[in-house]
């Protein structure tokens, strides 16, 4: 579960990135978040993330508390959240195996259960025949898969998708949002970061518009 | 952490010096070249330190005995000579060696040694060395508690130079030693910043998923670690080839080693292990602790 209350962001530029925002995203929800640029969608990616703190306000994400939480503790939380990347973040001298795999080396997971469950997670995202293709031999959208299949071999309560389709052309996109609604229906709250207004339109359900960091608009479309 | 994500971390280490092998090359070469400077600059100030302890050990205090001192005196002068802790050597100098010796030097006075006769007019004495110049008031004085001494002659005014010139060597060598140090630790640590900066991306999508500060920094340590091994061997290599043809040539003239009291420059067979050693140890402390160090900006993601 995820609960902002009354949450404010104030950078040190004196910007106002975030203004009394209350958000509860409960578990296993598919959540759009849309605006414009500028309208506190990262900021609200980082502090999902426990990347900066609020100013103003509590937030609750996975059952940590993260007003209290010490950054250096901040993985723990990490562990839980998987994070898909409009520019999809893949280390560039591993091939797609070794990326989806470092997430499992990271949390000490058993040799055996990383031979398992990284080709098993590869496969699901339908790239079982680029598992040792480089970022840099894949198009875009395998790139994206490949980040979503890092996301999901962790098994995360949550996954923040932050613009995963802003560099993929609309067949892409739809396939993109396909995987990540499929994933959703598999108990995995999904919250999806865009500024396409189209993508909302044409999948629907519940939508959460910011503005001038401000929640706006929060429904079922 | 379990070994074999440990033993998975030092193979990423290890690894990652070939896939950013530009930046490691640069990092070896700026890390080689910065322990060569150490290196070097250690040697030629153990090499003149070694100078100047030849030439302390040239000192000498004559102590002059009086007249009525018999034979039993003299033994138990020396032995409560031998019980003072700074000095180093004694040797007995009776007064007929003295007479014999005084004769042979001055060739031409014969009617002044034939009118002396047989009998020698100089005192018996002791010619001690002293081990530390340094402390020398005080064995003087501890010399000046004995009876039956007639005269203590000691050389103040060389003491008092090479006092000096000691530690002016000193307080020079640790100076520059200290600035050579932080030179080259700020110049190693740019080398690695620079090195890190380039995989700040990595770093930061380690962080995002979940990983712990020391899963992200132990392959940067295993990374310096070996790159400072290697630069140490390398410096050590160099150091020893040039240091023994150096040596070789300042030792095919012995006159000025002889003059100045000194055995010659210290040899590369004695201290080889403690350069290898040295060298590889100092390569890779400063390496490690100097990329660990450059990585901690970006681990605060």
């Amino acid at each position: 579960m995820v609960e902002l209350r009354n949450v404010s962001v104030t950078y040190s530029n004196g910007v106002d990135a975030l203004n009394d925002v209350n958000i509860k995203i409960k578990d296993g929800e598919f959540v759009f978040v849309v605006g414009k640029s500028g309208a506190g969608k990262s900021t609200f990616i980082r502090l999902l993330l426990k990347e900066i703190n609020p100013t103003k306000g509590r937030i609750q994400v996975n059952g940590f508390n993260l007003t209290k939480m010490k950054k250096s503790r901040a993985y723990k939380l990490r562990r839980t959240i998987g994070c898909v990347f409009q520019d999809f973040k893949l280390i560039e001298n591993m091939d797609v195996y070794d990326n989806v795999a470092f997430v499992l080396r990271c949390i000490d997971a058993p040799k055996r259960y990383i031979r398992q469950r990284v080709p098993y997670v590869i496969d699901l995202v339908g790239l079982k025949d680029k598992a040792h293709c480089k970022p840099d031999e894949l198009s875009g959208g395998e790139k994206q898969r490949a980040a979503i299949a890092r996301a999901l071999v962790n098994d995360p309560q949550l996954i923040i998708a932050d613009e995963p389709t802003g560099n993929l052309d609309p067949g892409l996109t739809r396939d993109i949002v396909d995987l990540l609604k499929a994933i959703n229906n598999c108990g995995t709250t999904v919250i999806m970061v865009t500024h396409e207004h189209e993508i909302v339109q044409e999948f629907g359900g519940r939508t959460i518009t910011m503005q001038d960091g401000r929640v706006v608009f929060d429904d079922i479309i | 952490m379990k070994i074999s994500s440990v033993n998975y971390l030092f193979k990423q280490g290890v690894r990652n010096i070939w896939t950013n092998r530009i930046m490691s090359a640069a990092s070896f070469c700026i890390l080689m070249v910065s322990l060569l400077l150490i290196g070097f600059t250690t040697l030629f100030i153990a090499n003149i330190n070694l100078i100047i302890g030849g030439i302390e050990n040239k000192n000498e205090v004559i102590i002059f005995l009086n007249d009525d001192v018999d034979d039993e005196r003299i033994a138990q002068m020396e032995v409560t000579l031998r019980n003072v802790d700074n000095i180093s050597e004694i040797l007995f100098y009776s007064k007929e060696e003295a007479f014999s010796d005084m004769k042979a030097d001055i060739s031409d006075a014969d009617e002044l040694f034939e009118y002396l006769g047989d009998e020698s007019p100089l005192p018996d004495s002791f010619r001690v060395k002293v081990e530390n110049i340094e402390e020398m008031s005080a064995t003087l004085m501890e010399i000046n508690r004995m009876d039956g001494i007639y005269r203590v002659k000691a050389p103040n005014d060389f003491v008092n130079i090479l006092t000096e010139l000691k530690s002016f060597v000193s307080i020079i060598s640790a100076a520059i030693l200290i600035a050579l140090v932080i030179v080259s630790l700020v110049i190693i640590s740019n080398a690695e910043r620079a090195s890190v900066e380039m995989r700040k991306r990595e770093i930061e999508i380690m962080k995002y998923v979940g990983a712990t500060n020391s899963f992200v920094k132990i392959p940067f340590f295993v990374e310096g670690m070996v790159l400072g091994i290697f630069a140490g061997a390398a410096a050590a290599a160099i150091t020893i080839v040039c240091y023994s043809r150096i040596g070789d040539v300042l030792m095919s003239d012995t006159t000025i080693w002889t003059a100045l009291g000194a055995a010659g420059v210290i040899s590369t067979e004695s201290v080889i292990w403690k350069i290898i050693f040295g060298y590889i140890a100092a390569g890779a402390v400063i390496s490690a602790i100097g990329t660990v160090m450059s990585t901690r900006k970006y681990v605060k993601v």
